[in-house]
């Protein structure tokens, strides 16, 4: 029975919010049990709105992984709406969970997962909502202990101030050893130091607190110290039989729409392509995939028992999976037969075979989405998006051919050595894709062509070979965008940008160092949360939190870093070297490429997660 | 009877689950309901007749839409299937499957079109934040005496004002667990369709008083001469 006194309280206030059902759970699929008969609960808290988290895969499976263990309630926790968050404020009702209603703040543990920066602010108010203070040093007792996981974890020293400790990489495995400590710690009544000295000995826990920074005068990190035996440099996690791992074999179904309300298979982790502006490209290296029976058996377990009629095949790159043909022709089978959409999100331009269109076509005949992420090929090559000009026009003949009249084309401006001719480029490119569909004899007779373009600012970020480079600034970026409007002839075309304000932010978070958490503090103070969406963004609250902490948001966002300068997470470890950073950065300044991984190992250190071998 | 066996392949007819939707499962909207069923029909492997369009789809009506925060012990979803299941088989599996609060009561052959709804039966539960049941109780009592009930309803051609006294009528009323209940007919169906909020409203209004916590439950469907909706 969830708690009656939160679920009472709810029913007085739930019609007056804008979509209830992001409250209630309920929902089929999600796990009640006995507290009396479990030793550890825990509340997973995606820093977002319900419609957001619910669409986030790794949540599912670290739900459904803790959940199978007897021993652990774990429960679902998202950020409430602003109409919600006023009535539960007004109302004292603290931050529950969705199973079972009980306030969070009494359980073992409370853990973020951190997907993007914008999130931050989110966990902070969260925390607040719960009744606890958001700083770790204003928590002495050992529970609720609060974690955050994530690849925002790759860099989490804003976060340092609130969080107890954080989990790098993949955590199927060390989520589970830590609940492990964890029940020990409980039972032998260790104090929450203790725990963490012990906690740190775990690969992929990071304590922030048993480190100590300082910066020079300039603002420059001088040194990062280990202190109580904490280790000098703390490695991520990686799964190393991916075809084995824990997987979901029920998810929560929604009532209400969420963004991706579907099943998913998780068909591989890593990328072999090593695009430079790609965090994800780097920090989830070396590329693991599933095999093709695992995957259909996913899928068919997932459909069955959530009864979606929809199934995604999620990773960076599904084409680069090594029997992609295989997969898609044995899911097509049953897919078909069950009446069940696919859809393939992740595809590459330079191997989208007519094989695999047809059997997407067989499905559903909607847009067609490819990321050439720049507009000349010069600027392609500094990126290493290996992609050439010849094959986004094959690929776009055999789409038109196959009575696609809509394509949508992801870039990104603001790149490094990136001038107005390449600026110029996208819109080019865009614009010849109209004039082929047009001169192609084959196309969709008595159809027009929509060429959509979507331009994203780009945002260095740690662990790529772009972390060195300063961000564009708000102004020339603003500069790019309006070259850009006027460079545009076609109607056939369509623009859209992300906005540069929110793209500043996210680079400044996404650099940041320690002394950024007061900064985080003082605007989550000012009212800022939800903060990537549009209407909940005042960069004129961040401004002036900055002001008020003396910092300057450009030293973090659009200043060029020395390769031998301290970033604020040389002391996390992923696995790719500094030193192949640097390599890679440097051939970008010369416009070289560097072969996928499957063609020629790179040397970027992620084999030796694996044993030395990334491939057979 | 609700375990008719269907013998005729050829010959599929239209059945009508009919369905409680209490709990926290009354804050899924109609829309969402929709989806919500679409999914169970999949999980419970029932063979339903699918729509031949762009978009395959599980065919499923719904007569009577209810709205977000009301509940019901007398919803009803029709639909067809292609192959031989018992009705009773049917309500069986779903009921494995639905979501807590979402209740099969029995699935049996659609006997009347939705177009033969005329009215709704409430049961409604509720307080206010400065007058105890009681001296409401008199007021509403005082308030159902009016000859016309002039409400604002949102049309398609935007507000409009209507008299929706000759489409509700209270059945009864009384005070009971400190809430006041009353029970009230609504005009329902394609032609007409008063929700109740409409005369609570108006009586709140009327009677200057201000609704502390309302429970609406839609006990029976009913068509014309008060014959329910099968």
């Amino acid at each position: 029975m969830p708690n009656k006194q939160i679920s009472e309280k709810l029913d007085q206030i739930l019609m007056q919010v804008q979509k209830p059902a992001h409250y209630t759970g309920g929902e089929l699929g999600s796990i009640v049990k006995n507290p009396e008969e479990v030793d550890v609960r825990f509340a997973f808290c995606f820093p977002d709105l319900y419609e957001v988290g619910m669409s986030h895969l790794g949540m599912k499976i670290l739900y459904s992984l803790k959940n199978a263990r007897p021993d652990v309630w774990c429960e679902r926790v998202f950020a409430p709406e602003r109409d919600m968050e006023r009535l539960m404020r007004e109302n004292d009702i603290p931050l529950y969970g969705l199973e079972s209603f009980d306030p969070i703040r009494d359980f073992d543990m409370i853990g973020f997962t951190l997907q993007y920066e914008l999130s931050f602010t989110s966990v902070l108010n969260m925390l607040d909502l719960a009744g606890l203070p958001v700083k770790a040093s204003e928590r002495p007792n050992l529970s609720p202990l609060v974690i955050a996981g994530g690849p925002c974890a790759c860099n989490p020293e804003p976060l340092c101030d609130f969080i107890d400790l954080f989990i790098l990489g993949e955590g199927e495995e060390v989520n589970l050893e830590l609940i492990d400590l964890y029940k020990i710690a409980k039972k032998e009544g260790w104090p929450k130091e203790k725990f963490l000295r012990q906690a740190c000995r775990i690969e992929g826990i990071y304590v922030p607190s048993l480190y100590d920074v300082s910066y020079f005068p300039d603002g420059i990190i001088q040194n990062i110290t280990p202190k109580e035996g904490a280790p000098a440099r703390v490695r991520k996690r990686i799964i190393q039989d991916f075809d084995r791992v824990f997987y979901p074999s029920s998810f929560v179904v929604p009532y209400t729409d969420i963004v991706h309300d579907r099943a998913i298979i998780e068909v591989l982790r890593g990328c072999i392509r090593g695009c430079r502006f790609c965090q994800a490209g780097f920090i989830y290296r070396p590329l693991r995939e599933k095999n093709v029976d695992t995957l259909c058996r996913n899928g068919r377990d997932l459909c069955a028992s959530t009864g979606y009629d929809e199934i995604s095949l999620s990773s960076l790159s599904t084409s680069d999976h090594s029997q992609v043909e295989k997969l898609l022709t044995q899911m097509v089978q049953w897919t078909d037969e069950k009446k069940i959409n696919l859809s393939l999100p992740s595809l590459r331009v330079d191997n989208f075979s007519q094989e695999l269109l047809d059997t997407v076509s067989k499905v559903r005949k909607s847009g067609l989405t490819f990321a050439p992420e720049a507009g000349t090929q010069r600027m392609r090559d500094v990126i290493n998006k290996n992609v050439s000009e010849e094959e986004i026009f094959n690929t776009c003949r055999t789409a038109f051919e196959g009575g696609y009249t809509a394509v949508k084309l992801y870039f990104m401006m603001g790149l490094p050595t990136e001038t107005m001719e390449d600026v110029e480029g996208i819109v080019d490119l865009a614009q010849r894709i109209v004039d082929f569909y047009y001169s192609l004899p084959s196309r969709q007779k008595g159809k027009g062509v929509t060429v959509t373009v979507s331009c994203a600012c780009f945002v260095p970020k740690p662990f790529t070979p772009f972390q060195f480079e300063p961000q564009d600034t708000w102004e020339m970026l603003r500069e790019k965008q309006n070259h850009m409007l006027s460079c545009l002839k076609s109607k056939k075309i369509r623009l859209n940008w992300h906005d540069a304000d929110t793209s500043f932010l996210e680079g400044v978070l996404a650099r940041g160092d320690r002394r950024l958490g007061e900064v985080l503090y003082r605007a989550w103070k000012k009212g800022c949360r939800l903060d990537s969406w549009g209407n909940h963004f005042h960069m004129d609250w961040w401004k002036e939190a900055m002001d008020e902490c003396g910092l300057d948001p450009a030293f973090y966002a659009n200043r060029k870093r020395g390769y031998s300068e301290t970033m604020p997470w040389d002391h996390l470890d992923f696995a790719v070297s500094k030193d192949f950073l640097i390599r890679e950065n440097q051939k970008a300044h010369n416009n070289q490429t560097t072969p996928n991984c499957r063609q020629q190992c790179a040397g970027c250190g992620a084999n030796q997660l694996v044993g030395g071998r990334c491939f057979e | 009877m609700s375990d008719i066996q269907i013998t005729d392949v050829n010959k599929m007819p239209n059945l009508r689950v009919f369905y409680e939707k209490t709990g926290r499962a009354k804050y899924i909207s109609h829309l969402d309901i929709n989806r919500c069923m679409q999914r169970a029909l999949r999980r419970a492997e029932i063979p339903v007749w699918y729509t031949e369009g762009f978009n395959p789809h599980p065919y499923t009506t719904f007569a009577l839409p209810l709205s977000l925060g009301y509940e019901s012990l007398c919803e009803t979803m029709d639909l067809r299937i292609t192959r031989v299941m018992s009705c009773e088989e049917i309500s069986q599996r779903l009921n494995n499957t639905l979501p807590e609060g979402l209740t099969v009561k029995k699935t049996a052959l659609q006997k009347f079109k939705p177009e033969k709804i005329k009215q709704a039966f409430y049961h409604i539960r509720l307080n206010f934040a400065d007058c105890p049941p009681e001296a409401a109780l008199e007021h509403l009592l005082e308030f159902d005496k009016n000859s016309s009930i002039l409400v604002m309803k949102r049309t398609k051609k935007g507000m409009k004002e209507i008299d929706i006294r000759p489409d509700v009528s209270l059945h009864s009323l009384y005070v009971e667990n400190s809430l006041l209940n009353l029970k009230l007919f609504c005009a329902s169906g394609i032609e007409k369709n008063i929700n109740p909020t409409l005369y609570l409203d108006a009586f709140t209004q009327a009677a200057e008083l201000e609704i502390q916590a309302v429970h609406v439950l839609r006990t029976a469907v009913l068509m014309e001469n008060g014959q329910p909706f099968e």
